[in-house]
């Protein structure tokens, strides 16, 4: 269990760097100083919102759904045990 | 559309007691069920029974700030609180992927029913369950403080006539801190579960109410608003009428450690998911919450930007009003709009309740059981632990009341003080206490207090220094250094300090060590 624990928490952190890296990276670009006869709407969002936040999120979603079914295994907990005195 | 004005009306009324009853009634069924065996254990901790729905619905309360405090923020800032907010598309993994189920084996391993109790036995020294107790309090007390200043609000605005301030906290404190003293654990978790559905009820029916209020074009809403306000409203650093960077690069970069860190070290996270009843269940409640969060936030953020549209001119010291007035308003003229009107406006009262509930819980039993029964009265018996346990309860509802009396500024400052100072205290001592054999006890000891002192260091030198024109304007702010939270630097400190001394002093025993990390021996044949 141990080891498996150790491996997912890399994996959560390493998805939670990339997403990071890629939320930064596009905004830093399209969300800031920009001229505001620029701007484009896609599904109503600003373009921005939509290609920086709201597509990694709903890939987040995924990745967060495949990450439980397919790559975090169950394990015993084990028993409980009363504290020690 | 005009601002509105207050919600009020029969249904609203008969909502609120419909809600406490239920809520009444569900820590009625949750004492029965907690009074199974060890009055702890099933009073602080449900006797470890969560399923994926109430593990996933409640680990990551949504407060009372979700509905005012950041509604707020994005009616006067627009959309940059997208960009604020979005690393909340990965605290699902955060809160059940990183340490969860490690932290769900040791504390069976440890028969720890509070976080301070597992650092305490994982580090085999009783000192670091009594300062992680108390960086709980210290750091919990003032988003809790918060949440009832919400609630109360949220009720004066329910009740008929012009009721005074003191009826909305009067009705909301005895409530919650009622329900929450009858059922324990259990109560504020059942009672959560049934918030939390009540919560995205009401998000969803208020999203459809303002998009078609506003002429069902978001784009158009978005123009509107920009016309009302400036270019800025569409763009990060976001709009604002002074000049203030809302949210520069610097501090998005930092806001997205702070809901990473700060959820997975959350201590009234952490406790439920020491509940959890398996590991499949904790994989269940991450898709959950992946699902529930999405729909929840982002309609948030849609609504109060056709909010913006559709009531621009609410004045500064009333936007955190914009979600039921706004309900008020997109309501109007809807046949059953009270009805729909009552459903939502339960929604931040059900936050606010939920928020407290839990709380009230994770402080109580850090005093009963970390402070009491394992430092003062290790024998103490069954009855006298009921009975502090609901003194506890009362003292620090009280307490909260008493702070609350004046209505306090800064609601969103305050839980972000409290995330940030929870989290730079004990994500890494968590991590080496789950994660890493060499961790030491004076080691923990260092990463907590260090952690800590470098949030509050830089809050005081906040409060103290001049307005750096960036983040929420209040007072209530801390010193941006490098234009970055002090969560960050909060972090870096912890790390280095828990590091550094847990290196240069002596390893903790291999026995202890060995029955934490290493699999139990299988049991000895007797054939």
């Amino acid at each position: 269990m141990l080891r498996d624990a150790r491996r997912e928490a890399a994996v959560v952190v390493v998805l939670w760097a990339v997403a990071l890296a890629y939320k930064l990276l596009y905004c830093s670009r399209f969300a800031y100083r920009r001229s505001p006869e620029t701007l484009t709407f896609v599904l109503g969002f600003p373009d921005w919102v939509f290609w920086g936040v709201l597509v990694p999120w709903g890939g987040s979603v995924l990745l967060t759904a495949a990450f439980a079914l397919f790559f975090m295994r169950d394990g015993e907990l084990g028993d409980e045990r009363g504290p020690r005195a | 559309m005009t601002a509105g004005g207050a919600p009020q009306g029969p249904f609203l009324l008969a909502s609120l007691i419909g809600i406490i009853l239920i809520s009444v009634g569900l820590a009625r069924l949750a004492q029965k069920r907690a009074q199974k065996g060890d009055f702890l254990k099933g009073y602080f901790i449900g006797n470890r029974s969560l399923g994926p729905w109430a593990l996933g619905l409640t680990t990551m309360v949504q407060s009372a700030g979700t509905f005012m405090g950041f509604p707020s923020l994005v009616y006067s800032h627009g959309w940059a609180l997208a960009f604020w907010l979005s690393g909340h598309m990965i605290i699902p993994l955060a809160a059940f992927g990183l340490m969860a189920k490690r932290l769900a084996q040791l504390s069976r391993r440890t028969g720890s029913i509070t976080v301070p109790d597992l650092l305490r036995e994982r580090f085999d020294r009783g000192a670091v369950g009594r300062v992680a107790s108390l960086l709980i309090l210290t750091f919990m007390v003032f988003s809790l403080i918060g949440q009832f200043k919400a609630g109360a609000v949220l009720v004066k605005m329910v009740w008929p006539g012009d009721a005074p301030y003191s009826v909305g906290l009067a009705v909301f404190s005895v409530s919650v801190v009622g329900y929450t003293l009858i059922g324990g654990f259990l109560a504020a978790v059942w009672t959560d579960l049934f918030q939390s559905v009540l919560m995205l009820l009401g998000v969803l029916v208020l999203f459809a109410l303002t998009l078609a209020a506003s002429g069902g074009s978001l784009e158009q809403s978005t123009v509107r608003a920009m016309e009302q306000t400036g270019p800025e409203f569409a763009f990060c650093p976001g709009y604002s009428t002074d000049g203030r960077e809302f949210v520069p690069l610097e501090l998005a970069f930092s806001l997205s450690f702070l809901w990473f860190f700060a959820n997975a070290a959350s201590p009234g996270g952490m406790s439920r998911v020491m509940a959890c009843k398996d590991t499949r269940s904790l994989r269940r409640s991450m898709i959950i919450l992946s699902v529930y969060n999405s729909l929840v936030y982002i309609p948030l953020i849609l609504i109060c930007v056709c909010g913006r549209s559709l009531i621009p001119d609410l004045p500064p010291r009333q936007s955190d009003e914009i979600i039921p007035r706004l309900t008020v308003a997109a309501t109007a003229g809807v046949p059953g709009g009270q009805v729909l009107a009552a459903l939502i406006l339960m929604a931040p009262l059900g936050a606010a309740m939920a928020t407290v509930s839990s709380y009230l819980i994770v402080i109580a039993s850090g005093l009963v059981r970390d402070l009491y029964q394992r430092w003062i009265n290790p024998s103490a018996a069954g009855g006298r632990l009921r009975n502090l346990s609901y003194l506890c309860i009362l003292g620090v509802g009280a307490l909260a009341v008493a702070a609350n009396l004046e209505p306090v500024d800064y609601l969103q400052a305050m839980i972000l003080f409290s995330g940030a100072g929870l989290g730079a205290s004990f994500f890494v001592p968590l991590a080496m206490a789950l994660y890493w054999r060499r961790a030491t006890a004076p080691g923990a000891l260092a990463s907590m207090l260090v952690g800590a002192l470098a949030v509050l260091g830089l809050f005081v030198a906040g409060w103290a220094g001049d307005d750096p024109g960036i983040g929420q304007a209040t007072r209530f702010r801390p010193f941006y250094l490098l234009g970055m939270d002090p969560l960050i630097w909060g972090l870096a400190a912890s790390a280095a300090a828990g590091v550094t001394v847990s290196l240069v002093t002596r390893p903790p025993g291999s026995s202890h060590i060995s029955s934490l990390f290493d699999a139990p021996e299988p049991p000895c044949s007797t054939a």
